[in-house]
């Protein structure tokens, strides 16, 4: 265990020296506080009563939500793995008396560790939107959106680490996560080429379109948390994998 | 402490190392000697684990490493070749990192990084940052990580690159001085290093292990010629000719003139001189001085790595076994296919040769 958390360590390390996480951080906010504004403008000009409160609207009820994610996932997790290969620092990691499970797992903790750090901020938000609403905010909606949201990280850092290990370089691993990401969100839209509803129902599940949708509301459905922990799983499942395979071939 | 047994690592098709033998006792600095290429990174990052073999079986100290590579790599301190470091730390941070991932206990780790160092010799740039540093205080770092978690064995991938000349005989003095506490297995592909350092050298080439004994030993093996070079102010063929008079001058292998005069009787001239060995100098001293040429220079040049290593990769079979091996077995070449054998026997000379021009020269020692 002190194995994956030295590794963590320095991998946190490594990013927040490196410039990449305030450009991150900072392009995320300030996406982030546009939809919030434009969204807080739309609901406002609604009037009182207008169905969705600022909090579900913000973080349910649009895919918009998605679409930066898509782009900053792929960016905090690139370097995880690419760049140790890319420097040769691979060598040195791998000849340390430390097995595969502990660096996958050490580098999987500093992707979360980014993600957390992306979504600490947006708390100012919601404090924002308790501020001026006459709703009263729901804290138990609040703690259900972010243990959604941390599902997701569960899921997108996963995946983002399996593609810097697939990849040999950090450009190729982000366009790599970044394609996989893509490719699942688009599941979701699936759901629109059926009239079947429990066919779309399903196609929106796998598509995590409707992940958020509920626990903005206050409802932690396991069934998300599952589907986000089993993927999670297996990608770190074949990280492992692959990283045992290298020893086979350099 | 190493004991390797039939090592073959293919790398598709290509075969990087084939059927290596070899023991280690404790406490030897051994040298691991052969041209790029060889199969010298590739053996090391299998015994390091870097590498998981195709066949064989390798124990380092008690422990199986295939079957318990973490285990076998907690008594290993490696230093790669390329000495790949974290650019973007500080010295300390660095190794104090690399301490704590190689389980040093936390209490330790201040006093451990503090050591090593000392012993590398890189105290001054302790709060530098990596990136910043020069070649060779980045391969002096990567030593130091290589002693950081106090390993019994510490094998090192060519641990003078890129050093100056001061670094290197301060690196080898370190490496010596560890000789009897600790197991050193140090690859190289420069011959003095090798006589200066270690205590037994193995010689690989194209993945097989061609050659294994003390330093001296291998150098007898090579031939027993001895190379003499000298230096006189006198007309070419003169000197040519008094010279290839002396009992025991086998051949002059190069003549220069290297300062011109009108009449060629005060040029001077420098000659490369094969010799048998013994006291053949004293002779040349005696005609040169006898034929009224003015003496320069004459010195005994040490057989440079490719003389002795074209004559051990192109000896018969039955010559390369009289070299003494350590448990008396022969680097298991039973298991080539006569076709092998023919192949790695001709082509190895001329290889060696391109790899090894440049670097005989620069070697400062």
């Amino acid at each position: 265990m002190t194995a994956v958390f030295t590794i963590a360590r320095r991998e946190i390390f490594a990013f927040f020296v490196s410039p990449m996480a305030y450009v991150v951080l900072t392009a995320w906010l300030l996406i982030f506080g546009v939809i919030f504004y434009l969204l807080a403008l739309f609901l406002a000009g609604q009037g009182p009563g207008g169905g969705q409160s600022l909090i579900e609207a913000f973080y349910g009820g649009t895919t918009l939500f998605y679409l930066p994610l898509l782009v900053i996932s792929p960016i905090l997790t690139m370097r995880l793995m690419a760049e140790e290969r890319s420097s040769g620092t691979i060598e040195a990691l791998m000849t340390a008396p430390v097995t595969e499970v502990q660096i996958v797992l050490g580098k999987y903790l500093a992707a979360l560790v980014y993600w957390v750090a992306l979504w600490v901020p947006t708390l100012f938000y919601v404090w924002l939107a308790g501020g001026t609403g006459e709703d009263v905010i729901d804290e138990g909606a609040i703690a259900a959106t972010y243990v959604g949201i941390f599902g997701i990280g569960l899921f997108y850092m996963a995946v983002g680490l399996l593609m810097s290990i697939v990849a040999r370089n950090q450009i190729v691993a982000a366009v790599l996560t970044f394609t996989v990401l893509f490719g699942i969100f688009v599941i979701g839209l699936a759901g629109y080429a059926t009239l079947d509803d429990d066919l779309r129902a399903v196609f929106e599940y796998l598509g995590l379109w409707t992940q958020m949708s509920s626990f903005s509301k206050g409802v932690v459905d396991t069934r998300y948390l599952v589907y986000d922990v089993s993927i999670a799983f297996l990608a770190l499942f074949l990280s492992v994998r692959l990283l045992q395979a290298e020893r086979w071939q350099s | 402490m190493i004991d390797v047994e039939n090592l073959t690592k293919h790398y598709g098709e290509r075969v990087a190392v084939r059927a290596v033998s070899f023991r280690v006792e404790p406490g030897e600095v051994i040298g691991f000697l052969g041209p790029n290429g060889a199969g010298k990174s590739t053996t090391l990052r299998m015994l390091t684990g870097y590498l998981t073999p195709n066949d064989g079986r390798i124990r380092i100290g008690d422990v199986d490493a295939v079957a318990d590579p973490v285990a076998a790599r907690r008594a290993i301190g490696y230093m790669p070749e390329s000495v790949p470091l974290y650019r973007d730390m500080r010295v300390h941070e660095y190794l104090s990192y690399r301490a704590r991932l190689k389980g040093v206990p936390r209490s330790r780790v201040s006093a451990r990084v503090d050591d090593a160092l000392g012993r590398a010799n890189v105290g001054d740039v302790r709060d530098r940052i990596i990136g910043q540093l020069s070649k060779g205080y980045r391969s002096r770092v990567g030593l130091a990580d290589a002693m950081v978690a106090d390993p019994p064995l510490l094998i090192l991938d060519e641990p003078t690159a890129g050093l100056d000349p001061n670094q290197i005989r301060q690196v080898r003095e370190l490496i010596r001085s560890m000789a009897g506490d600790k197991t050193v297995l140090l690859s190289t592909h420069i011959l003095p290093e090798v006589e200066t350092t270690c205590g037994r050298v193995l010689i690989i080439n194209k993945g097989r292990l061609v050659g294994e004994g003390q330093p001296g030993e291998l150098r007898r093996a090579g031939g027993g010629a001895q190379l003499l070079s000298l230096e006189a102010r006198a007309d070419r063929e003169r000197l040519e000719r008094a010279v290839e008079a002396v009992t025991g001058v086998r051949a002059i292998t190069d003549a220069q003139v290297m300062e011109a005069s009108g009449d060629g009787a005060d040029s001077i001239v420098r000659l490369r001189v094969e010799a048998d060995p013994g006291d053949v100098a004293e002779r040349i001293f005696a005609a040169v001085a006898e034929a009224g040429l003015r003496l320069r220079e004459l010195r005994r040049e040490q057989a440079s790595l490719e003389e002795v290593f074209t004559q051990l990769t192109t000896q018969d079979r039955a010559e390369s076994e009289g070299v003494p091996e350590a448990d008396g077995e022969p680097a298991a070449p039973e298991q080539q296919g006569p076709e092998s054998e023919s192949e790695s026997d001709e082509a190895p000379s001329s290889d060696a040769r391109d790899g090894r021009d440049g670097d005989g020269e620069e070697e400062p020692s």
